[in-house]
């Protein structure tokens, strides 16, 4: 009898669970089935769920827009802003993690408010700046404005990272010789390499995804991939397989990056202060 | 930052060109006292983001609690989870877009399924800050299961030994022990997602640029439209000064929360 209950209630649960995951994995998925319809298919109502799927949109977005400069535009911005950020960040994270100086928490917990200002709030004045600078439509505006929040994210991240390694390592590394240089180089930057990885993943999710300063500091020639995505919304009327084509491709390199930091994604999420 | 706080508080029009003008507390006391609109603004945001971050929190834990059994390819589930928060949000715009739309969308096929009338979710007033609100919450909801299941694993065993031998209830080893030892995970994930909520615009400006009327007009869309469609960069600027007021508010109540938990 008891068992029996168990049974039941363990079943209801796994349905439920079952349920959670169809309603996750739904919408993408829908995504993905009108990106290989034809135009007229995706156009049908009521939806038709047999037909002839076709890679003509993968092709098409390609000829149709530079797709194909947006995705490299796209990919040099994130790339270049990670590595910025990892560089500057993992020099800052380990001087805050090893050396006491005046004030040094304060410091860090300022650096952690700067990721917590509305982007709305910073877009204004970076906008005007790039104006003054002149560096409107270039990515190398797009790199700067996203280091101003990577790098804060990069600080406080690898701080948590350098935090768990054993200071005595690198002292008994300058004990045998080693500059303090060399004993963070050599030593302590290699021991936090899955955290300089996990890092470097999230700051490069986040530029991919960026949107708003990617729409008021570019116009044609640095334009990203996530602008370009609302591009396919015409007056005429949207352009539904194609921007499903478009939008496939934008979120693919990031389920896979999802995967590989799944390890670290809930301290990265919270900014470390869920372990 | 300090640049736009000097620009919030003269008026100055990109468009027309001309030099700033200093108009000392104007815009704020335009936006605070007299803009009928910002009061509006202000009320979708709120109502906005109340709803979305309530309901994520409850259906967040409802589904840590769900998956907080042994699990196997506990991988694969949390990346399966977290796709729509790690996703382009602009895509995840279009995606709801898609299922939203009036004449080909998948959600009025069911609907119509089951013998109900079809629904322009997007396009009624009074649908359309519920729409988003939905789409918000298929976004995040599970970002937050993620997190309180790791709060929920890191809880330590005994206590719910002790319990479960004095022969408490599941309800009342849930309210009794659960929820106070997951606090400190509630509180952190509640303010997280209180400030990205406040910050919302992806979404908005995919799917209804803040209409029809204003009724998904969030105040960092407004804001966005004060300053980059109407080029008044002073108001915009004072506009985005009250949201991060806002927003330091809470950044200083989780950063106390951190700090003594370091400490």
């Amino acid at each position: 009898m008891k068992t029996l209950k168990k049974r039941i209630v363990s079943l209801l649960l796994t349905l439920i669970t079952a349920l959670v995951f169809i309603f996750v994995l739904f919408p993408p998925f829908m995504l993905f089935l009108t990106s290989i319809k034809t135009n007229v298919d995706a156009l049908r109502y009521p939806p038709v769920w047999l037909f002839k799927p076709v890679a003509s949109n993968y092709r098409e977005i390609f000829q149709l827009i530079p797709f194909g400069s947006y995705l490299i535009n796209s990919l040099v911005v994130a790339l270049l802003s990670t590595f910025i950020s990892l560089l500057v960040g993992s020099l800052a994270a380990y001087g805050l993690a090893r050396f006491k100086f005046k004030r040094s928490k304060d410091l860090s917990f300022w650096i952690l408010s700067i990721r917590m200002t509305p982007p709305i709030a910073a877009a204004i004045p970076i906008f005007l700046i790039m104006r003054t600078l002149r560096l409107l439509d270039t990515k190398a505006a797009l790199i700067l404005a996203y280091c101003t929040f990577n790098v804060p994210f990069a600080v406080w991240l690898l701080r948590s990272f350098f935090q768990e390694i054993p200071r005595e390592i690198e002292e008994s590394a300058m004990v045998d010789g080693c500059s303090p240089f060399g004993a963070f180089f050599r030593i302590a930057l290699p021991l936090i390499a899955p955290g300089l990885a996990a890092t470097g993943i999230f700051t490069f999710i986040f530029s991919w995804n960026e949107f708003l300063f990617a729409l008021i500091l570019t116009g044609t020639r640095a334009q990203t991939v996530p602008v370009s995505l609302t591009g396919f919304i015409r007056e005429t009327g949207i352009m539904w397989s194609h921007m499903a084509a478009a939008g496939v491709l934008a979120m693919f390199p990031m389920v896979i990056f999802t995967a590989l930091v799944q390890r670290n994604l809930v301290k990265g999420l919270t900014m470390g202060a869920i372990k | 930052m300090v640049y736009s706080l000097g620009i919030s508080f003269c008026e100055w029009n990109l468009i027309k060109g001309g030099n700033w003008k200093f108009v000392g507390l104007q815009n704020y006391a335009y936006f605070l006292f007299k803009d009928p609109y910002f009061r509006i603004s202000l009320k979708v945001t709120l109502v906005f983001v109340s709803a979305v971050v309530s309901i994520e929190l409850i259906l967040g834990l409802g589904i840590a609690l769900l998956m907080n059994r042994p699990l196997q390819r506990v991988g694969f589930y949390r990346t399966t989870l977290v796709i729509p928060s790690t996703m382009t949000p602009v895509v995840v715009g279009i995606i709801w877009r898609l299922l939203y739309n009036p004449e080909l969308g998948t959600l009025n096929y069911f609907l119509q399924l089951f013998g109900l009338p079809p629904l322009n979710w997007l396009g009624e007033p009074s649908l359309a800050l519920p729409s988003v609100i939905v789409a918000d919450i298929w976004e995040w909801t599970p970002f937050m299961a993620l997190i309180l299941l790791a709060g929920l694993q890191s809880l330590p065993r005994d206590p719910f030994e002790a319990a479960l031998v004095d022969g408490a209830s599941g309800w009342q080893v849930f309210r009794h022990i659960t929820l106070p030892l997951l606090q400190p995970t509630i509180i952190v994930v509640l303010l997280l997602r209180l400030m990205d909520a406040f910050k919302t615009f992806d979404l908005i400006f995919v799917l209804t640029k803040g209409g029809p009327g204003m009724s998904t007009e969030v105040l960092s869309y407004y804001a966005y439209r004060y300053g980059f469609k109407f080029f008044h960069i002073g108001q915009a600027s004072s506009l985005s000064y009250i949201l991060v007021v806002i927003l330091v508010a809470i950044a200083q109540i989780f950063v106390k929360y951190i700090r003594t938990g370091e400490e």
